[in-house]
């Protein structure tokens, strides 16, 4: 009894956090439904979703924000899949090369935004090498990447981020895998890559799948890439859901909360789906063995 | 073999992509004319770093504002983390499940969406547009990260030894201590760091919480970003970064400083 008692005055803290960030949703949702009793609006209603529904303007946002958050995810998990098998393998996991690929972990999106503007715009880095190379003989014929619908720069830019992200995640439990099942496989005959393909990658894709969730709700969430490289329209919604939310006619403010209730929803619609999936598949390879 | 010969290609490969930005970053920042298609910066002047120390900017202030946030919510976040490791890995209780739903709830809201709900609420707590509300802000932040690090370490050492402690007759908050913390400085200082970088990076949440009030590095930066002044931001980002990763490096060597430390014991 004595240590329930214990144990909840330690978890304190964190419930107030948690009771916080609930509060935090909560707020938002009820102010999309059009519940701000300091504008004297208290009837809850759902016109400011069915408008932000119907937008031709939100589809588009939408439209661009799943298509960054995705193609990053997905190129970030396989590449990054392939950088932690390149550490295993070639450096054991260890050393030097690992507190490296951190980097790309610890610097800001803001930054990486710099970078993408310093090497990927049509006067930047790679586009002087492509001149150098002798491939283009005018900035003008570099692929523009920044500020274009194809959000090219914006999902470059995650790439850097993410990739390392990915390898760094999955880290600890490839290197275990892959020195103890691994190297059965290997001595009982199986190849390197077959072990790999066979053995040490299927253990490791929970943690794979874990890192696409994170990255990809992060991508489909974020603001300050898509605010730097993305296009003036469309917007990615957590930009448009912001300049709308900023708006200086403050009964535009249900609007504008109803945007991100969707980004919301949205995410936990996503997690939820990605959760009932793992499961399923876990169970899966469960029952096959 | 050859598969390792590619392996090795990809990984100077990721090593070229992670290194090449920063020479970028360095040259720009220095540069006074740098024109299409040079691949090195035409003339060099100090007019940024004179900029930065001396512009319109206060960099001190800046650095000193960010650097204590960090600080606090770095101390903060790992003291709630340790709590919550405790009760988590020490102890028995029903809906587990719930507290490890409750850590990671900030990781599963959308950025945007949390900074704007957590300014409504702190708006009714007198607490938005200072630096407190964004202190608290950042916390939450950290929270998940230093909470799932310092699980790890208090669940590897469990509670044996503080129980043989207890028995030699010392109190628990003796026990702790002297017993338990020394063995968890490693996860204690990673966590630390974890929280002081997340916290100085903050952008989103510092513009929403401290509603232009509080000024920090990371949020002063971003104007520059958005200028067409490369070399500019070039040097701010290099402050910026470089003050974040200097003090990385320093917690990684105060850890490894421990970790030798405990194998000399």
């Amino acid at each position: 009894m004595r240590k329930k008692r214990t144990a909840c005055l330690l978890l304190l803290p964190l419930f107030a956090a948690a009771a916080l960030s609930l509060l935090a949703c909560g707020s938002v949702l009820a102010q999309s439904l059009g519940v701000i009793p300091a504008f004297g609006l208290e009837e809850p209603t759902l016109d400011y979703y069915r408008d932000a529904l119907t937008s031709p303007a939100f589809h588009s946002a939408l439209l661009v924000s799943l298509r960054v958050a995705l193609l990053s995810a997905l190129a970030a998990a396989l590449l990054g899949t392939v950088l932690c098998a390149a550490l295993v393998r070639v450096c054991r996991a260890r050393g030097a090369m690992v507190s490296l690929i951190r980097l790309p972990i610890l610097v800001p999106h803001t930054v990486t935004a710099l970078f993408a503007i310093l090497l990927l715009s049509q006067t930047g880095l790679v586009s002087r090498c492509a001149w150098a190379l002798g491939l283009i003989d005018d900035p003008g014929q570099f692929p523009q990447l920044l500020f274009t619908p194809g959000c090219g720069g914006t999902i470059l830019a995650y790439l850097w981020k993410e990739v390392p992200f990915v390898a760094y995640f999955t880290l600890a439990l490839m290197a275990g895998v892959s020195a103890t099942l691994g190297e059965a496989a290997e001595n009982l005959g199986a190849s390197p890559l077959r072990s790999f393909l066979t053995v040490t990658l299927p253990l490791s894709l929970p943690a794979v799948s874990q890192a696409f969730l994170i990255i990809f709700l992060f991508a489909f969430g974020g603001y300050e890439l898509p605010l730097l490289l993305g296009a003036t329209v469309p917007k990615a919604l957590p930009v448009y859901a912001h300049l709308a939310y900023m708006h200086p006619d403050l009964r535009q403010r249900p609007a504008a909360m109803a945007l991100y209730g969707v980004i919301l929803l949205l995410s936990a619609a996503m997690a939820a789906l990605y959760g009932l999936l793992t499961r399923r598949l876990l169970r899966k390879i469960g029952g096959g063995r | 073999m050859r598969r390792n010969v590619l392996l090795r290609l990809f990984l100077a490969a990721a090593v070229l992509c992670i290194l090449l930005p920063a020479a970028v970053l360095v040259l720009w920042s220095a540069a006074a004319r740098w024109s299409w298609p040079s691949l090195l910066p035409e003339r060099w002047s100090a007019r940024t770093v004179r900029e930065l120390l001396f512009g319109s900017q206060d960099l001190w202030r800046l650095l000193g504002s960010s650097m204590s946030l960090g600080s606090g919510a770095a101390g903060l976040s790992t003291l709630i983390g340790l709590l919550t490791a405790r009760a988590v890995s020490l102890y028995d209780f029903p809906g587990k499940g719930l507290v490890r739903f409750a850590g990671l709830l900030p990781l599963l809201i959308p950025g945007t969406v949390f900074a704007t709900g957590i300014h409504l609420v702190l708006l009714r707590l007198g607490l938005a547009d200072t630096a407190a509300g964004v202190l608290l802000v950042h916390v939450m932040t950290a929270l998940p990260y230093s909470i799932a690090i310092l699980t790890d370490v208090t669940a590897a050492l469990g509670g044996a030894l503080e129980e043989q402690a207890a028995v030699l007759g010392a109190g628990p908050v003796r026990a702790f201590f002297a017993v338990s913390l020394p063995e968890l400085m490693p996860g204690v200082l990673s966590s630390l760091s974890m929280a002081f970088i997340l916290s100085y990076s903050q952008y989103f949440t510092t513009l929403i919480v401290g509603g232009g009030r509080v000024k920090t590095l990371a949020l002063v930066m971003v104007p520059y970003i958005q200028g067409g002044d490369r070399s500019l931001a070039s040097v701010y980002a290099l402050a910026f970064t470089g003050s974040a990763l200097l003090v990385s490096a320093l917690f990684e060597a105060l850890i490894r400083h421990w970790q030798k430390r405990g194998d000399r014991l």
